[in-house]
């Protein structure tokens, strides 16, 4: 029997808009994986300058807590924030 | 300037906006129309006398026309249909030169630290800037079109026309100043403006061509007025976005 | 150092499943369409990542709102995580758009007013970014991102029905008559399944890689506040 139109073949299209679509997203995934990578590490490289600079005789155990810095001149409620979250994390390592 | 820096500077009057104006009497928004005014008048004073933006602009204006003719290699059919599209093209070039100038000046003179000293409501400084830079976009239209009909043969000087050319620079007036007012302060300032400002602004190119464009080619008066009510609500919307949200783009 | 919160890894592979499944609707259990074809299944995720980039458009424009009221800087991080979210997804869906724009409409690009708009939306953010970049110091930064987010905020429906405003008065002469269709079919209910799974699967993408970028944007401050302070 007779079928009409049988739907043109367009497949082709259609891998290509997938494989585009997985590529593009698994770019982006990989760079907030790369981009938290390399900041974790300055954050790391940058807390033991925090700590030389505020302590630089004495590298005991426990770092010390309180590196006096003029919070005042970038005062602001979402440092205050950070500053709490800083300290949290700081306990949890 | 004399009169926006008095010599007492009562601290209430410093956030006194038109509204807290109106209800405390009419002298303060005399006042803050004043200062409007007063600003204005400094930078269209300034460029009177010097008048090196305005031949910047005219002289950048005729020489993108020029190009046009020779880049385009139109018959005369052709080219009136895209007259409307060229002129917007040049005007929008022309009046990033004109923003960036404007609000460059500012900044080298130290004139804007002057300017939020002076104790009325900071979007008095938006309004008067906007002003002015209107008035540099309309002194390059008022002459472009002229150059651009003779060049062409074209008569241009249509009151619809006119009309839609000063819509549309309001439109593009106002969002410009407040972005320009933006990018001097960044690292990259004149090269970020057309970036920042041309992906807002499209609605008024667009809009202002079509009217423009319907009005050259004596389309019916219904059609054109869709396109001359887009650019009046851009105008509307965009003026009150401004001034609600500029005191954030100037505050230290 | 931030440990990446236990329901945020939860989410992660609970993403990555429904996307699977999202897929294998999409590709595999959704009808082929009559007069398209293959290309026809490329629809449900363009329609998707389309949904997640209008999700992350009207997060930047609220952060931003509210950023300029509360001036709290943790809403300058959701909105630039908005933002870079809502710039990825839209890329997607127009480079979509335009895949399955060729086979249908023998055109890459169809001037279509949704994809228009979302291509000069990509531009408002490329501008953005932009911006940024070109301003040193935070709070400034965070308050100009907030109105520039704004503005393109409002701008971006206007352009759209500016666009449409065109395409009505002047329709299109090549490809079909419609403006408005992007290609219309009816949908068979296998196809409804496909496409409001997608719609859900990308919503929680969204969610997922919302978080996750707004954990970024906390430690890329955290890093930025003690270079300030360290490297004095």
């Amino acid at each position: 029997m007779f079928f009409d139109e049988v739907p043109p073949d367009t497949s082709i299209y259609m891998v290509a808009g997938y494989v585009i679509f997985f590529v593009v997203t698994a770019i982006y995934v990989a760079s907030l994986f790369i981009r938290a990578s390399n900041l974790s590490r300055d954050l790391e490289t940058l807390k033991e300058a925090e700590e030389e600079q505020a302590a630089p005789a004495v590298e005991v155990a426990s770092p010390p807590r309180v590196a006096p810095k003029p919070r005042a001149a970038r005062a602001k409620t979402s440092k205050a924030r950070t500053a709490k979250t800083k300290q949290a994390s700081r306990k949890t390592r | 300037m004399d009169e926006i820096l008095p010599k007492k500077a009562p601290v209430t009057t410093m956030t006194k906006s038109p509204a807290q104006a109106s209800r405390a009497g009419s002298s303060a928004l005399q006042q803050y129309l004043r200062a409007v005014g007063a600003i204005a008048w400094k930078d269209l004073a300034a460029e009177l006398r010097s008048r090196e933006l305005f031949s910047a602009m005219l002289v950048f204006s005729l020489l993108v026309i020029i190009i046009f003719n020779f880049a385009l290699e139109l018959d005369i059919a052709t080219r009136r249909s895209v007259t409307s599209g060229v002129l917007w093209v040049t005007f929008a070039f022309a009046g990033t030169l004109g923003l960036n100038r404007s609000l460059g000046i500012e900044r080298e003179q130290g004139g804007l630290d002057g300017l939020m000293l002076a104790p009325v409501d900071r979007t008095a400084i938006y309004f008067g800037k906007a002003i002015s830079n209107l008035a540099f976009m309309l002194g390059v239209e008022a002459v472009t079109l002229p150059v651009y009909s003779f060049l062409y043969g074209i008569n241009l000087f249509h009151p619809g026309l006119l009309g839609v050319i000063l819509l549309g620079s309001i439109g593009y007036t106002a969002v410009g100043t407040l972005l320009a007012t933006m990018s001097v302060q960044t690292r990259t300032r004149d090269m970020l403006l057309p970036i920042l400002l041309f992906p807002l602004v499209l609605p008024v190119l667009i809009a202002a061509v079509k009217a423009s464009g319907g009005i050259l080619a004596g389309d019916e008066a219904a059609s054109v007025m869709s396109w001359v009510n887009v650019l009046i609500v851009y105008d509307v919307i965009f003026l009150a976005v401004a001034f609600m949200v500029f005191d954030f783009v100037v505050q230290e | 150092m931030q440990a990446k919160p236990t329901t945020l890894k939860v989410l992660d592979i609970v993403s990555l499943l429904l996307l699977a499944v999202a897929a294998y609707l999409a590709l595999f259990y959704a009808p082929e369409e009559a007069t398209m074809g293959q290309v026809q299944r490329v629809f449900y995720f363009h329609v998707a990542t389309a949904w997640t980039g209008l999700l992350g458009f009207v997060a930047a424009g609220v952060a931003g709102i509210l950023y300029l009221i509360r001036k709290e800087e943790r809403w300058d991080i959701i909105e630039v995580a908005a933002v870079e979210i809502s710039l990825v997804f839209f890329f997607i869906t127009i480079v979509l758009g335009s895949i399955w724009a060729r086979p249908v409409w023998n055109a890459w690009w169809t001037w279509d007013p949704r994809l228009t708009t979302a291509a000069i939306t990509e531009l408002v953010y490329i501008a953005y970014l932009m911006l940024r970049q070109g301003i040193e110091d935070p709070v400034k930064r965070a308050r100009f991102g907030a109105i520039y987010t704004i503005l393109g905020a409002i701008s971006a429906p206007v352009t759209f029905f500016v666009i449409r405003l065109v395409r009505t008065i002047h329709p299109v002469i090549i490809g079909s008559g419609d403006p408005g269709a992007q290609g219309t079919f009816a949908m068979t209910a296998g196809m409804k399944v496909a496409f409001f799974f997608a719609l859900f699967t990308f919503t929680v993408i969204f969610v997922d890689l919302f978080w996750n970028r707004i954990l970024l944007g906390r430690l890329s401050a955290r890093v930025e506040e003690l270079k300030l302070s360290v490297l004095r």
